[in-house]
């Protein structure tokens, strides 16, 4: 504001730190907006150029947004897919913590297990879904048995790795307490082990959301993935896109809600990711 | 010597044979649609293989994961490191990769099918999609780490562009690069056997295809333990390789 009364050489000086906000979005916003501006683009007139008319185009996902999310199918779909994501998760939270836990702080099951976590964590998902159809049935249990069988294993590798790194001092300042395993365990090894349990939870989150489109798309089974294969079947690609955006702010939710928290309440920690 | 490598590997194969007799009485007790044993597997596994339907499945799914890897590989890095050197579409482009990036792929599947049919460039487009985003990904965020001062010393000794990229650039990301091409040998795999399911079915994915609607269990398990196997390989191989550049890191 007083910007004219002070030299013009001064102001331009002090206008940016005036306002680093500004500059900031200056900064980022703008390219960001006009990158994105420029792929909507780019891709509206390819596919008006080049693709017949069903396919999927900003301008009629755009129109088809409200039409599909007041859509009662859509909404149940949606509905079925994040409870199983949900079950899945939480099943796979607690078998895993519980047995990363134990795995990083026993010797002797460690040397058991961890040839088999980590061979069941590489083995592709998708390939156990006729299996688990086999022994579970075309239904919504064999899509929660793949969800868990998604998350668990990089959810137990990370508690694990966690339980591992707790500090010394504090396991021999438990014990000249003489505080026995299971308070260890629960009071010092798994608040140690907290921020990697996050890490392997935000991998498993992917993953789960991945499991669960892959087995609806198996199975048939009602949900998000189901309703894109039925949409795009019928030649209705944008509704089917709409089911997409939903996926991908999943995604992107999880992976922002896991940083928000490991910022708010784990300040000091940074790890590089294990996936 | 020998004895060393007792001790040290003992307990690895001690677990790997508990686990067999597991597998083993557990497909024993229970009825044969539901599960096989390890050896009835093995035998199945050998089956197959003397029939010549495993060789044959195995090499058409083998060329659909390079040609899809390779392509991720080919187009992600470099477009990556171009990106870290034009900072407005570096800044530009980076949330819509970490957006892509968390996407699941496997949901863009429906579309390809009904927009490319079953040809064989569908099944490597999905290839490519799900492996492609974790090589750009993690080549922008390596090229995001290169300290300005690097390039700025490299610029007032008048280096040229070439020598920038040869010298600083490259170096620096390749170990970054490197973790991308290990998480996206991962997922390439996920993606050659998810083609191979939902678009038309051939390779490793339509032996456990068939061996699932043909009720034969023993089919089904062999497939199942053979890709496992690969992917543990697989997995040896990305971390081998990671590692070996890791050390630039430092």
């Amino acid at each position: 504001m007083s910007d004219q009364t002070i030299g013009v050489s001064v102001s331009r000086a002090v206008a940016p730190k005036a306002s680093p906000r500004a500059q900031w979005l200056l900064a980022n916003a703008v390219p960001r907006i006009v990158v994105g501006v420029a792929i909507l683009l780019l891709w509206e007139f390819v596919v008006r150029a080049l693709a017949p008319a069903y396919v999927a185009k900003p301008s009629t996902v755009v129109m088809a947004i409200p039409r599909v999310i007041t859509d009662p199918a859509f909404l149940s779909a949606t509905g079925q897919t994040l409870l199983a994501v949900a079950e899945g998760l939480a099943v796979a939270l607690v078998i895993g913590t519980v047995i990363g836990l134990v795995m990083g702080r026993s010797a002797m099951l460690e040397r058991a297990i961890r040839h088999y976590v980590n061979g069941f964590y590489a083995v592709p998902m998708v390939v156990v879904l006729p299996l688990f159809s086999l022994w579970f049935g075309y239904s919504s249990a064999t899509r929660i048995a793949t969800i868990i069988f998604a998350a668990v294993f990089s959810i137990i590798i990370n508690v694990a790795d966690g339980a591992r790194a707790v500090p010394r001092e504090y396991l021999e300042v438990a014990r000249s307490f003489r505080s026995n395993r299971l308070s260890v365990l629960v009071g010092i090894v798994l608040p140690s082990a907290t921020p990697y349990l996050l890490a392997g939870f935000r991998l498993a989150a992917g993953r789960a959301l991945i499991g669960a489109v892959v087995a609806e798309f198996f199975l048939s089974v009602g949900g998000v993935g189901y309703y894109i294969l039925y949409n795009s079947r019928i030649y209705k690609h944008s509704e089917a896109f709409v089911g997409v955006l939903l996926l991908a702010a999943f995604g992107v939710g999880f992976e922002l809600l896991v940083q928000w928290v490991t910022r708010r309440f784990m300040p000091w920690y940074r790890r590089g990711d294990k996936s | 010597m020998t004895n060393t490598y007792l001790r040290r590997h003992a307990p690895f194969w001690i677990s790997i044979l508990a686990g067999i007799a597991i597998w083993e009485i557990a497909g024993r007790s229970t009825s044969a649609a539901f599960m096989v044993p390890f050896s009835e597997t093995l035998v199945r596994l050998w089956q197959l293989i003397r029939s010549g339907e495993f060789i044959g499945q195995f090499l058409d799914s083998a060329q659909l994961f390079l040609t899809g890897f390779v392509l991720a590989l080919v187009i992600g890095a470099p477009l990556g490191l171009l990106l870290a050197r034009v900072r407005f579409l570096r800044i530009g482009i980076e949330p819509y990769i970490m957006i892509l990036y968390a996407t699941p792929m496997v949901a863009l599947i429906p579309f390809i099918l009904s927009m490319m049919g079953f040809g064989f460039a569908p099944k490597v487009l999905v290839v490519f999609l799900f492996a492609v985003f974790p090589v750009l990904y993690n080549t922008v965020e390596g090229a995001r780490s290169i300290k300005p001062e690097l390039i700025e010393v490299a610029k007032s000794y008048r280096s040229s562009e070439r020598a920038l990229w040869a010298e600083v650039m490259l170096p620096y990301t390749l170990p970054y690069i490197m973790t991308g091409v290990r998480q996206s040998i991962g997922r390439a795999l996920v993606g050659m056997i998810a083609a191979e399911f939902f678009l038309s079915s051939t390779g490793l994915g339509q032996l456990i295809m068939t061996a699932s609607q043909n009720f034969d269990t023993g089919g089904v398990f062999a497939s199942v333990f053979v890709i496992g196997l690969i992917g543990v390989g697989l997995m040896r191989v990305g971390l081998k390789i990671e590692q070996h550049f890791a050390h630039w890191r430092q």
